[in-house]
């Protein structure tokens, strides 16, 4: 049907968006990935130096500490997050009375920036002056440091993501149940299945595909994790929470080191991408079974 | 029969008791930060923490007077609605053609959008960054509103697309028929018929614009900076300033807080229909 003049048109149509890609993603691409074969840092010097870069990082303790908390944070950031937000959005399809307040209550964190959410849970959880130290003292239980020590500050960035994220889980999900035919629900109603059985036999089952959709979202979106961190352990203390991302500004903005900082970008964007494709292709699998 | 409709009462009831707590959860954090804004030095450190205080509005006035302060909030205002109008226009055209047409390079171009969408944002702003310094676009509404597509853009066609889908047919072959161009076609049967959806897509970005940080803090310093980069900027204070801190903070929130609760239908249908028909 489409003839070779809607085929032109085609192509005028999707110019532009190619023309603004090409500028802001492709041409950074290809840039970083041959920055990152030379030594430059803002100064004269600029000299072709192979994959040292590469080597050098992959000889350094410091990578590979970053790389394995980016993906501590990814993957229980993530699980709790899906965890939680479709306890949650069982909990609400439940609900008959104010259902839709509640939904649009618990939908507020995800309005704030990420910046805000980092300020926010650093005067809440101050070790010394944070109410919820004072809270847990008065119920005595004791008063955790928080972002205070290399022991407490992943779980605490952790939480904090959890709390500005979940509702992403919960909307969709929620959306998902309640968009559910009710035939096959009855029917197991009607053999006898409690409303557990009937959750974990029936209803999460049909929803696979749209929990596979949130499980790639939040997965690359923890994976590039900078405001919550940055504002506010920064990547400490010492380098406990620091992630890719955080480690690549550090590199470009406090020390000057681009190409180092390229060659981080590079390494992990490889791992992103391939973490994205293995997603893709599962799911296309997934549609076609 | 009796004994089922009492379990069920049970679990609802239940299930309203976790509601509540998970309400108290999400609130908490924003009422009390909304508390510290409208407190003195004094009683935001006091323990016990004071819940009856006398709210004082110093820290929202000293706001004024912080130098780059309102500028941040108009450049915010300023970078959203321009960034937003890129993203849609130009969304809606590649929208079309991927809807509409078959091409070579189409595939292709649907996985170009998407790993372009999950790029770590530091792979393209320091290449950003380095050619705005030698273009002079660094710290410039437009540069950061382009930077801001390579997310943006596919968000934007992808979304369109899902409701482009939803536009019978027949309507477009109706169209068709009458003689109506490919943009006629475009304006007078896609359009209108996705504006809801269309509407959808740009409040989401509009939210996603507003409150990104990583690249506003890359790409701008003083002229162009946002409000996100102006809150951000708190952050390092040894002297705890909470007062002002939270009070920038809650300036940042409320627009987009006003905004969601009379655009809520649009924004749980674009968040839910983007991943519930792809």
């Amino acid at each position: 049907m489409p003839s070779a003049r809607s085929n032109r048109a085609a192509y005028f149509l999707i110019a532009p968006a190619i023309l603004i890609l090409a500028a802001t993603s492709l041409y950074p691409a290809i840039f970083s990935f041959a920055l990152s074969f030379f030594n430059w840092n803002w100064g004269l010097q600029f000299d072709f130096v192979g994959a040292r870069n590469y080597l050098d990082l992959f000889r350094s303790a410091e990578f590979w500490q970053v790389l394995y908390q980016t993906f501590v944070f990814a993957v229980v950031a993530t699980i709790l997050e899906l965890v939680l937000g479709i306890g949650l959005a069982v909990v609400v399809d439940r609900l008959r009375f104010g259902a839709s307040i509640i939904r649009t209550l618990l939908l507020t964190p995800l309005m704030v920036s990420g910046i805000i959410v980092a300020l926010m849970s650093k005067i809440v959880l101050d070790p010394m002056l944070g109410i919820v130290n004072y809270v847990l003292i008065s119920l005595g239980f004791p008063p955790s440091p928080f972002f205070g020590t290399t022991a407490t500050a992943m779980g605490t960035v952790i939480m904090v993501d959890a709390w500005w994220q979940t509702a992403f889980v919960f909307i969709i999900v929620l959306a998902g149940l309640q968009s559910l035919p009710q035939e096959p629900i009855e029917a197991a109603r009607v053999d006898g299945a409690g409303s557990l059985q009937t959750l974990f036999r029936v209803k999460l089952p049909m929803l696979r595909p749209v929990l596979f959709t949130i499980l790639i979202f939040r997965t690359i979106d923890t994976l590039k994790v900078f405001d919550i961190i940055f504002g506010t352990t920064g990547g400490g203390p010492q380098i406990a929470t620091e992630v890719m991302q955080t480690l690549a500004y550090r590199k470009a903005f406090s020390f000057l080191q681009m190409s180092e900082a390229m060659t981080v970008m590079v390494i992990f964007s490889v791992i992103v991408l391939a973490i994205s494709l293995v997603y893709m292709r599962l799911e296309e699998r997934m549609e076609r079974d | 029969m009796v004994m089922h409709a009492r379990r069920d009462q049970m679990e609802r009831l239940l299930a309203y008791l976790i509601s509540l707590a998970a309400i108290l959860l999400t609130l908490f954090p924003i009422v009390w930060l909304l508390s510290v804004s409208l407190k003195t030095q004094r009683d935001a450190f006091a323990m016990p923490p004071k819940l009856i205080f006398e709210p004082i509005a110093d820290h929202f006035l000293g706001l004024l007077e912080r130098p780059g302060f309102v500028e941040a909030f108009l450049n915010s205002v300023y970078v959203t609605a321009l960034g937003v109008l890129i993203a849609i226009v130009i969304a809606v055209f590649a929208s079309y053609g991927i809807h509409r047409f078959r091409f070579r390079g189409k595939k292709l171009f649907g996985i170009w959008l998407l790993l372009a969408y999950m790029l770590p944002e530091f792979l393209f702003i320091i290449p950003m960054y380095v050619l705005y310094q030698r273009i002079g676009w660094y710290d410039s509404h437009i540069g950061l509103a382009l930077v801001y597509q390579v997310h943006a853009l596919p968000f934007a066609v992808w979304l369109i697309r899902s409701f482009f889908k939803e536009v019978p047919a027949e309507l477009d072959d109706a169209a068709r028929i009458d003689g109506s161009g490919h943009l006629k076609t475009l304006r007078y049967v896609y359009i209108p018929l996705a504006a809801p959806g269309i509407s959808a897509t740009a409040i989401l970005t509009a939210i996603w614009i507003w409150n990104e940080l990583t690249i506003a803090l890359s790409l701008t310093f003083g002229d162009a900076q946002t409000i996100t980069v102006a809150v951000a900027s708190f952050r390092g204070y040894t002297s705890i300033n909470w007062g002002q801190m939270a009070a920038a903070s809650i300036v940042a929130i409320v627009p987009m807080l006003v905004f969601s609760i009379f655009a809520q239908k649009y924004i749980v249908k674009g968040l839910t229909l983007g991943s519930l028909k792809g």
